[in-house]
C-alpha cells in the first residue's frame, strides 16, 4: 500500500468533512419528523449543541463495569473514522490504499457492533443485556444480507473497492443502470437497520423495554456518550454516502482539485440533506415493526440483492 | 328494591332473613352476616354470579365495637349494590380469594391497614406498606393518630418482598422500575421471560402511597372534597362527584338540575381528555407519532375548554357538596358546543388515519388479549372490559346523576386486544361528545348549589371514571368523616395487565400497558 501526499490530504479532508456534517443529517431527520407531526422541532444545529453539552459533562460509571465500558467509546469512534476512509464522500484519490475494500468495511462495522454489545452487557444492567441480545440476534440475520447486498454492488460495478465503485459510478452516470436502482432499495434497508431507525428501532423512545440500539448506550454519560453518538452519526453518513454516490453521483469530483472538491462536498451536503429528509419521512410514515417480524423486512433486502446478482449474471 | 331483596333471599337459601337486611341511602342494601354462615353464603353468592365489587374494613362502625368487614357485591341487571357486613370478634376472618380472586389485594390491603388477618389466603405478603414500615404498624386503626412515623433504618429481611419465581432452563427475570425512563409514575414490574416471551409478570405498586384514607379521617366533609380531587389528577371530577354523591345521599341533599347537567358535561369532558391521551399514547408506543399528534392536539383543545369552563385545565376546585362551586362563565357553553363538532370531525379523521396504517394495525392486533373469562372474577371494568366483549358500565348498571336520562351507548368489541381497546376508546370519545351536547342543550337557568346540613350516616357511591368503575364509601360520625374508603378502577384493572401480557413479547409490554393506561396514584392512595 503506497501512501502519497494526495492520500494524506484526502484522509484529512474526508475525515474532517464526515465528522462535521454527520450530526447535521441527524438534525435534519429530527426536524422532518417533528414537522410531520405538526411540531416545530429542534433547531437544525441541536445535535451539535448536544454533543458539546455532553462533552462538558462528567462521566459516570457503574461500579460493576470493567474496562470494556471505558474503552468502547474510543474504539468505536476509531473504527468509524478508519471505516470512513474507505468511503470517499465527495472525491476519491487515485489510490484507495486498500481501505476501500468492502469486506474490510463489513468487518469494521461488525467489530464496532461487537464492542457495543459487550459494553451493553458490561454494567450488568438488565436493559443493557437485553439490548445486546437483541442487537446480536438482529445482526445475525442482517449481516449475511448486508454481504449479499454488497456482493450485488460488487457484481454490478465489477470491483470490490468502494473508491473504484464511486469512480465508476460517477463516470458511467449509473442512475441509468437499472441494476443499481434495484440494489439501492436493499441498501436503504441496510441503512435503516444499521442506524436503528423506524421500523426496526425507535431512536426517539423512552421505553427501555422496546429499545435495541439505545439500551446499549444507557450506561453512558458525558464525553463517552458524545463519542458514541458521534460514532453513530458517522456510521449513518457512511451508509448514506454509499447510497448517494452510487445512485446519484452527479458532481462527484473526478479530479483532485480545489474547485472540484468543494463543488463535490457542497453537492454531497445537498444530496445528504435530501436523503435525510427522505429518511425522516419514511420513519414518520409507519409504525415500528414487531421485533419478530423484522426478518420480513430483511428478506426484501435479500431478495432484491439476489435479483440484482441474477440480472448481472444473465445480462 | 323488592327485587333486589328477593334476589338475595333466593340466592342465600334461607341463611339470610329479611330482618337481616337494611336499606341504605343510595340504592344499597346492608346485609348482616354471621361468621358461622359466612363461607356458605359467599359460595351461594358465587354460584348466583354475584360479582365482588369491593371489600373494605371499618373500625367502631355504627355502634359496633371492633372491626367490621364490608363485602360489596353487584349483580348484572340489578341497580342495587349489596353490602354484606361481617362483624369480627377477633381480628380474624376467612379468606374468600379462592372463590373471588379479586379479593386477594383487598385482603392484603386490610391486613396492612387494620391488622386483620385472613385464614387460608394464598398470598399474605404486604401490599401498600412496603418493607421499610415497622412491624405491627397498622395506620388505619383508630388508635393510630396521623403523624410522622419512624421508619426502620434497615429493613427487616423477614419482611422482604418475594416475587413469584419461575424456574426452568433459560428463564430469567427482568426487573423494571419503580423509576422509569419517561415521566410516569412509580411501579415495579417483574417479568419472567424466556428469550423475549413473557411467562409471568408481577406488578408491585404502592410506591406512591400517601395515606389518603387516613388523611380524610376527622376532617369535615367539605374539606374532604379536596382530598377526593387529589386521588388521581386526571380523575378529579369523577372522584369528587362520587365522594360528593355519597355525602349528598347521606345528608339527603338534592343537587339542583343545572348543577347535574354541568356535572355530567364535566364528567364527560374529563373522560374525553383521558381517552384522547390513551389513543395518542398507543400510537406513540408503536413509534407512530404522526398518528398520535392529532389526538394530542384535540386533547389540548379539550383542556383549554375545561379551563374556560371551570378556570382549571383539570377542573379542580369545581365540584362541591350539593352542586358546583361556580357556574360556567357566559358564552363558554356555546363555545363548547361549537367545539364539539370540530372534535368529532377531528377525531374521526385521526382514527381513520391510524386505522389505515397497516403497520400500526399489525402491532395492535392480537397484542395483549384480556380474555372475557377474566372480566368478572377480577372485576375488570371500563373500556378494558368493553373491549373484551363485556357490557359493563356503571353509568348503565347503577345510573347516577343524569345518566338515567342521558344514556351512554357504548360499543362493545370482542377481541380484547390492543386494537379492540383502541377502537373502544375512540368510539367512546364520540359517545361522550354526544352526551355533553345533550347535557348542555338541556341546560336551564337556575341554582347551582343546594346548601344543606350534613347528617351522620354512611353511603356508597359507584361511578364510571375514564378507567372504569370506582367506588367511594363514606361514613360520617358527629359531623366528621370517620372512614372514607376509595376503590378506584385502576386497583382492580392492574391485575388485567398481569394476565394480558402472558405469551406476548417484552417489547410489546409498554404498548399493552398504555392501552389500559391505569393510574398509579389512584391505586396507591
Amino acid at each position: 500500500m503506497n501512501i502519497d501526499a494526495n492520500y494524506v490530504a484526502y484522509a484529512f479532508l474526508n475525515t474532517a468533512f464526515i465528522i462535521l456534517i454527520s450530526p447535521l443529517f441527524m438534525g435534519v431527520a429530527k426536524i422532518v419528523k417533528a414537522q410531520a407531526q405538526g411540531r416545530i422541532g429542534p433547531p437544525l444545529l441541536q445535535p451539535y449543541y448536544n454533543l458539546l453539552k455532553l462533552a462538558q459533562k462528567e462521566r459516570v460509571y457503574s461500579n460493576k463495569s470493567s474496562a470494556i465500558t471505558k474503552i468502547t467509546p474510543y474504539i468505536n469512534i476509531t473504527i468509524m473514522i478508519v471505516a470512513s476512509l474507505g468511503i470517499p464522500l465527495a472525491f476519491a484519490p487515485e489510490n484507495s490504499g486498500g481501505l476501500g475494500n468492502i469486506i474490510l468495511l463489513l468487518y469494521l462495522l461488525a467489530m464496532g457492533r461487537f464492542f457495543m454489545a459487550a459494553a451493553g452487557l458490561d454494567a450488568g444492567s438488565t436493559f443493557g443485556g437485553m439490548g445486546s441480545s437483541r442487537e446480536m440476534s438482529i445482526s445475525s440475520i442482517i449481516e449475511p444480507i448486508t454481504i449479499i447486498v454488497f456482493a450485488a454492488l460488487a457484481f454490478t460495478l465489477n470491483t470490490m473497492d468502494m473508491h473504484q465503485m464511486f469512480q465508476t459510478a460517477a463516470q458511467e452516470m449509473s442512475f441509468l443502470n437499472p441494476a443499481l436502482i434495484l440494489v439501492s432499495i436493499p441498501l436503504f434497508i441496510v441503512l435503516i437497520v444499521e442506524t436503528a431507525r423506524v421500523p426496526v428501532d425507535n431512536p426517539e423512545t423512552h421505553l427501555e423495554l422496546t429499545m435495541i440500539h439505545e439500551t446499549m448506550l444507557l450506561e453512558y454519560a458525558g464525553r463517552d456518550l458524545a463519542l458514541m453518538e458521534l460514532s453513530h452519526a458517522i456510521k449513518q453518513t457512511m451508509l448514506m454516502a454509499i447510497l448517494i454516490n452510487i445512485l446519484v453521483p452527479w458532481g462527484y469530483a473526478r479530479e483532485f482539485t480545489a474547485p472540484a472538491v468543494i463543488i463535490g462536498m457542497l453537492l454531497f451536503l445537498a444530496k445528504g440533506i435530501i436523503l435525510a429528509t427522505f429518511i425522516g419521512l419514511t420513519e414518520s410514515s409507519m409504525a415500528k415493526m414487531r421485533l419478530f417480524a423484522l426478518p420480513n423486512l430483511f428478506i426484501i433486502a435479500f431478495f432484491l440483492s439476489m435479483l440484482t446478482i441474477l440480472l448481472e449474471v444473465f445480462r | 328494591m323488592e327485587n333486589a331483596i328477593n334476589e338475595i333471599l333466593h340466592a342465600t337459601r334461607g341463611r339470610i332473613l329479611e330482618s337481616d337486611i337494611v336499606t341504605g341511602k343510595n340504592r344499597e342494601l346492608y346485609v348482616h352476616l354471621e361468621e358461622k354462615d359466612f363461607e356458605t353464603v359467599i359460595n351461594f353468592l358465587s354460584e348466583h354470579n354475584f360479582e365482588l365489587a369491593g371489600l373494605f374494613c371499618a373500625e367502631d362502625f355504627d355502634g359496633h365495637e371492633g372491626h367490621m368487614l364490608f363485602y360489596a357485591f353487584e349483580k348484572k341487571g340489578n341497580e342495587w349494590i349489596t353490602i354484606f357486613t361481617l362483624p369480627l370478634r377477633m381480628k380474624r376472618a376467612m379468606s374468600i380469594a379462592l372463590t373471588y380472586p379479586s379479593a386477594s389485594w383487598y385482603q392484603r390491603e386490610i391486613t396492612d391497614g387494620f391488622g386483620v388477618t385472613f385464614a387460608e389466603s394464598f398470598d399474605e405478603r404486604r401490599l401498600f406498606l412496603h418493607e421499610t414500615y415497622p412491624e405491627d404498624f397498622h395506620p388505619l386503626q383508630k388508635t393510630f393518630k396521623n403523624k410522622e412515623i419512624k421508619l426502620d433504618a434497615e429493613t427487616n429481611p423477614s419482611l422482604a418482598y418475594e416475587f413469584k419465581k419461575v424456574s426452568g432452563e433459560g428463564v430469567y427475570e427482568i426487573p423494571v422500575g419503580p423509576v422509569h425512563a419517561g415521566i410516569i409514575e412509580p411501579g415495579h414490574f417483574r417479568f419472567s421471560v424466556i428469550g423475549e416471551t413473557i411467562y409471568n409478570l408481577e406488578i408491585r405498586m404502592f410506591y406512591k402511597h400517601r395515606g389518603i384514607e387516613k388523611l380524610a379521617e376527622g376532617k369535615t366533609p367539605a374539606e374532604c372534597v379536596k382530598i377526593a380531587e387529589s386521588i388521581s389528577g386526571d380523575e378529579t371530577v369523577a372522584n369528587a362527584v362520587a365522594y360528593c354523591t355519597a355525602v349528598e345521599k347521606i345528608s339527603g341533599i338534592e343537587v339542583p338540575l343545572r348543577a347535574e347537567h354541568l356535572r355530567t358535561a364535566y364528567l364527560e369532558m374529563e373522560r374525553i381528555y383521558s381517552l384522547l391521551g390513551d389513543l395518542a399514547g398507543m400510537c406513540i408506543d408503536v413509534a407512530f407519532p404522526v398518528g398520535a399528534s392529532p389526538f394530542f392536539v384535540l386533547r389540548e383543545e379539550v383542556l383549554r375548554q375545561n379551563k374556560a369552563l371551570t378556570g382549571s385545565r383539570f377542573m379542580k376546585d369545581t365540584i362541591a357538596i350539593g352542586g358546583l362551586k361556580k357556574d360556567a362563565p357566559k358564552g363558554t357553553l356555546d363555545a363548547l358546543q361549537a367545539f364539539l363538532d370540530d372534535l368529532r370531525d377531528g377525531l374521526k379523521d385521526a382514527v381513520s388515519d391510524v386505522l389505515a396504517s397497516t403497520s400500526t394495525i399489525d402491532r395492535f392486533q392480537t397484542t395483549g388479549v384480556v380474555r372475557k373469562e377474566l372480566i368478572a372474577p377480577l372485576h375488570i371494568t371500563g373500556p378494558i372490559a368493553r373491549a373484551s366483549g363485556t357490557l359493563t358500565d356503571t353509568r348503565i348498571d347503577h345510573p347516577y346523576g343524569l345518566y338515567d336520562k342521558i344514556r351512554p351507548a357504548p360499543r362493545i368489541f370482542e377481541a380484547g386486544d390492543v386494537l379492540a381497546r383502541f377502537e373502544t376508546k375512540a368510539s367512546e370519545v364520540l359517545d361522550c361528545a354526544r352526551m355533553i351536547d345533550e347535557a348542555v342543550t338541556g341546560l336551564r337557568h337556575g341554582e347551582i348549589l343546594t346548601k344543606g346540613d350534613i347528617k351522620d350516616g354512611y353511603a356508597i357511591a359507584p361511578i364510571e371514571s375514564a378507567r372504569g368503575q370506582s367506588m367511594h364509601w363514606a361514613y360520617i360520625k358527629n359531623g366528621l368523616i370517620d372512614r372514607y374508603k376509595i376503590r378506584t378502577a385502576s386497583f382492580c384493572n392492574w391485575q388485567a395487565i398481569e394476565h394480558a401480557v402472558i405469551g406476548n413479547i417484552v417489547p410489546d409490554f409498554p404498548l399493552i400497558n398504555k392501552s389500559m393506561n391505569l393510574s398509579y396514584a389512584g391505586t396507591d392512595l
